[in-house]
C-alpha cells in the first residue's frame, strides 16, 4: 500500500519504533538501509529480535533500497524505512521519494560538534546539509521521537 | 563482519575467579543509576562491567573503558543479556570492533524485548491481578506482598537467565533469544492481559468496594468513561488526569465558598 | 518529625526503585502508598489511595522517554494526604495531590537527566577513566536520592497544610467521592484496554468483564 514512515534512528529497530510507531501505523514491514549491516548476518539476527515473527524485516544496501523503494511505495505492505543517519536517508530519497512524504528524525545521539535540538536529537553541519537535501527532494522533515510527541519543525532543526 | 562469532561455546582460556561474573551481574541492578541524555545507560553499563574490565590486559584496558561507556539504552532487566555477552567477549579478548558493533546492535533489541515483555505485558498484568484481588476485598497488605513476590520472581529470573544466556552465547545470542520467542509469547499473553482489564472493570462495576455500591448513574458514567478511554487511546490520559485534579480543586473551592457564606 | 522524616526517606527509596536501582516495583502506587499508610498507622487508607492510583497509572510504565507521572514519591504523598485529611476529603486530596506531584516528579527527573550529563563521562568527548565512571555513577545516584527526598518532603508539606482545610471544605460524601475518582480511573482502564486490543482481541475483554462482573457481584 505505502511507506508509512521514513525514520532516521541510530538504534534502527527498537521499542519506540516497533511499539510506539509500528503499532500506531499498523506497519508490517521494516526496511533497514545500511550497507555494512546488509552484509553481516549475526548483526541482522540481533536487529530482527525486536520485530514479531509475522512481520517482514529487510536489510538492504543503499543501492538495493533505491531500486526497491518505488515498489514498496505501491505494493501491499505497510513499510517503515529506517536509516542510521540523515545522509543515508537523503541519498535514498533523492529522485525516488514521494512528494510530500514525511521524514522523521527520531534518534540521533550526541557526539562532538553536534548541537542538541531535543534530548533525543543532536545535529551537526553534515546532518543539517542532509536535511536540506531531503527538503529539496520534496519531503517534509520533522523531529519527533514518538507519535504522541509534538513535531519539531524545520526552523528548529536548521537553527 | 559476517565471520563466525567469537566467544560462542568454548570455555574461556583464563579461568575467572567465580566472584567476578557474579559481581557484574549484581551491578546490573544499577545499570540506570547514571541515566543521562548523552550516553543514557552507557555509564551504568561501564560501571557494571568494571570487575571484568579491571582484569583486562594493560594494552586493552583504556580502550575497553571507552567502548563500554559509549551510548547504550536497552532495558534494565534485559541488559543482563548484554552484560553476560560483553563479559564473555572481553574475557575472550574478542576483536574490539566486533565488541563495539555487538554493543550497538544489541541495545535496541533488548530495549524492544523489555518494552514488550516487561513494560507492556508483565507490569500491567501483575498490577491488574493485584487490582482484581484488592477490589474483591483481599487485604491490601496481602495483595502488595503477593504482587511483589510474584513479580520479582519473574524479574530476577529474567536477570539471572539473561546473564547466563549472554555469557554462554556471546555474539551468537540473537538466534538463542529468538528461539525463546519472548516477543511472540508476550504478544499472545496480551489477550490474557486484556481479559484482566475486563475482569478488573467488571469487579469495580459490580463489587461493593467499587462502583457497584453506588447509585446507577455512577455505573453509567464509569462504563462511558471506559469507552471514551478505549476509543480515544493514550492521548486522553493526560487530559483525564488534569480533569480529575481540576474537579477535586473546583469542588474544594465550592466547598470553601459555601463554608464562608454559610 | 520522625513521622515526616520516615515518609521522606520512603519517598527517596521508591524514587530510586523507579528507575535508578533495581526496579523491584516497590514504587508502584499500591505498594508505595500502602507502605506510607503502614508507617502512618492507617494501612487501610494507604492501600485504598494506592489502589485508586494504581488504576490511574496502569499505563504509566517507564519505557522510552516516558511522559507519564513518576509514581513512587507521588504515591507516598498521596497516602499521607489521605490519612491526614481523613475520610472522603482525604481520598480526594490524596489522589489529586499524587497526580500533580507525579508530573512534578517526571519534570524533575528529566531535569536531573540533563544535569547528569555534567558528571557522567562521555568517551565521545574525552577518554574515560575508571575513576570518572565511578564518580559519575555515585553522583547521579546520590542526586536522585536527594531529589526523591526533597520532592516527597515538599509534597508532604503541601498536603499537610491543605489537609485541615480540605477535610472541612470537601462537599461530597464517601460514595460520590469514590464514584468521581473511579470514573477517572475507568478512562485509564479504557486506554490500557485500547493499547492491548490489537487484532480483534476485544472478545477477551468482554469475557473478562463478564467474569469480573460475576466475581464483583458475588464477593466484591
Amino acid at each position: 500500500m505505502t511507506v508509512v514512515l521514513y525514520r532516521v534512528d541510530e538504534r534502527l529497530i527498537h521499542g519506540q519504533v516497533v511499539l510506539g510507531w509500528g503499532r500506531e501505523l499498523r506497519a508490517d514491514r521494516y526496511v533497514v538501509v545500511d550497507d555494512a549491516l546488509a552484509d553481516s548476518e549475526w548483526e541482522q539476527e540481533l536487529y530482527r529480535l525486536s520485530v514479531a515473527d509475522e512481520h517482514d524485516v529487510v536489510f538492504a544496501t543503499l543501492a538495493a533500497a533505491r531500486a526497491a523503494l518505488p515498489t514498496w511505495q505501491v505494493d501491499g505492505g505497510r513499510t517503515v524505512v529506517l536509516t542510521r543517519d540523515v545522509t543515508t536517508m537523503a541519498d535514498l530519497a533523492e529522485g525516488v521519494a514521494t512528494d510530500g512524504a514525511e521524514v522523521n528524525l527520531g534518534g540521533i545521539h550526541h557526539r562532538p560538534g553536534r548541537r542538541e535540538v531535543r534530548p533525543y536529537l543532536f545535529l551537526d553541519d553534515e546532518d543539517r546539509d542532509a536535511v536540506r537535501r531531503l527538503v529539496d527532494a520534496g519531503t517534509r522533515v520533522t523531529g519527533r521521537d514518538l507519535p504522541a510527541a509534538t513535531r519539531v519543525g524545520l526552523d528548529q532543526l536548521l537553527a | 563482519m559476517s565471520s563466525a562469532p567469537k566467544g560462542s561455546g568454548a570455555a574461556p582460556e583464563t579461568p575467572l575467579p567465580p566472584g567476578v561474573l557474579r559481581a557484574v551481574q549484581l551491578r546490573g541492578m544499577f545499570v540506570q543509576a547514571s541515566w543521562n541524555y548523552r550516553t543514557m545507560q552507557g555509564n551504568g553499563m561501564a560501571w557494571a562491567m568494571l570487575p571484568v574490565l579491571r582484569r583486562a590486559s594493560e594494552e586493552r584496558r583504556a580502550a575497553a573503558l571507552d567502548r563500554h561507556a559509549e551510548h547504550f539504552n536497552g532495558h534494565p532487566y534485559f541488559d543482563s543479556v548484554a552484560l553476560g555477552a560483553l563479559s564473555r567477549l572481553e574475557v575472550d579478548e574478542a576483536d574490539p570492533e566486533t565488541i563495539r558493533r555487538f554493543r550497538a546492535a544489541i541495545r535496541g533489541p533488548l530495549g524492544a524485548l523489555g518494552d514488550r515483555v516487561v513494560w507492556a505485558t508483565a507490569v500491567p498484568s501483575f498490577a491488574l491481578l493485584a487490582a482484581v484481588l484488592y477490589w474483591m476485598g483481599v487485604p491490601g497488605a496481602v495483595v502488595a506482598f503477593v504482587f511483589l513476590v510474584a513479580y520479582n520472581a519473574l524479574h530476577l529470573a529474567i536477570r539471572a537467565q539473561g546473564f547466563a544466556l549472554g555469557w554462554e552465547a556471546g555474539t551468537a545470542v540473537g538466534p538463542r533469544l529468538r528461539g525463546l520467542d519472548l516477543t511472540g509469547r508476550a504478544e499472545r499473553f496480551a489477550a490474557l492481559t486484556l481479559a484482566l482489564v475486563g475482569v478488573v472493570s467488571g469487579v469495580l462495576l459490580a463489587g461493593g468496594r467499587g462502583v457497584g455500591a453506588l447509585e446507577w448513574p455512577w455505573f453509567v458514567a464509569a462504563l462511558g468513561a471506559f469507552f471514551v478511554g478505549y476509543v480515544g487511546g493514550v492521548r486522553l490520559w493526560r487530559p483525564t488526569a488534569i480533569v480529575t485534579v481540576g474537579a477535586v480543586a473546583i469542588l474544594l473551592a465550592l466547598g470553601s465558598a459555601s463554608l464562608l457564606s454559610g | 518529625m520522625t513521622e515526616l522524616l520516615g515518609l521522606a526517606l520512603l519517598g527517596a527509596w521508591v524514587t530510586l526503585d523507579g528507575v535508578t536501582v533495581g526496579q523491584f516495583m516497590v514504587s508502584r502506587p499500591l505498594v508505595a502508598s500502602g507502605l506510607a499508610g503502614l508507617w502512618l498507622g492507617d494501612p487501610a487508607t494507604g492501600f485504598l489511595v494506592g489502589a485508586v492510583l494504581e488504576l490511574f497509572l496502569l499505563v504509566a510504565v517507564p519505557s522510552g522517554a516516558g511522559r507519564f507521572p513518576e509514581p513512587g514519591p507521588a504515591a507516598v504523598v498521596g497516602a499521607a494526604g489521605a490519612v491526614w485529611a481523613a475520610g472522603p476529603a482525604g481520598l480526594a486530596l490524596g489522589v489529586a495531590a499524587a497526580l500533580l506531584l507525579g508530573y512534578a516528579g517526571a519534570l524533575s527527573q528529566a531535569a536531573q537527566r540533563h544535569l547528569n550529563v555534567r558528571w557522567v563521562p562521555d568517551p565521545a568527548v574525552q577518554p574515560v577513566t575508571e575513576a570518572a565512571i565511578v564518580r559519575g555513577h555515585w553522583s547521579s545516584l546520590g542526586v536522585d536520592a536527594i531529589r526523591g527526598f526533597v520532592l516527597t518532603a515538599l509534597g508532604l508539606a503541601a498536603v499537610r497544610m491543605a489537609a485541615p482545610w480540605a477535610s472541612g471544605a470537601w462537599p461530597l460524601d464517601a460514595a460520590a467521592t469514590r464514584g468521581l475518582l473511579l470514573v477517572g480511573a475507568f478512562v485509564s482502564l479504557g486506554v490500557l484496554g485500547r493499547s492491548l486490543a490489537a487484532r480483534h482481541l476485544w472478545v477477551y475483554l468482554a469475557v473478562g468483564a463478564v467474569v469480573g462482573l460475576g466475581l464483583g457481584a458475588v464477593w466484591g
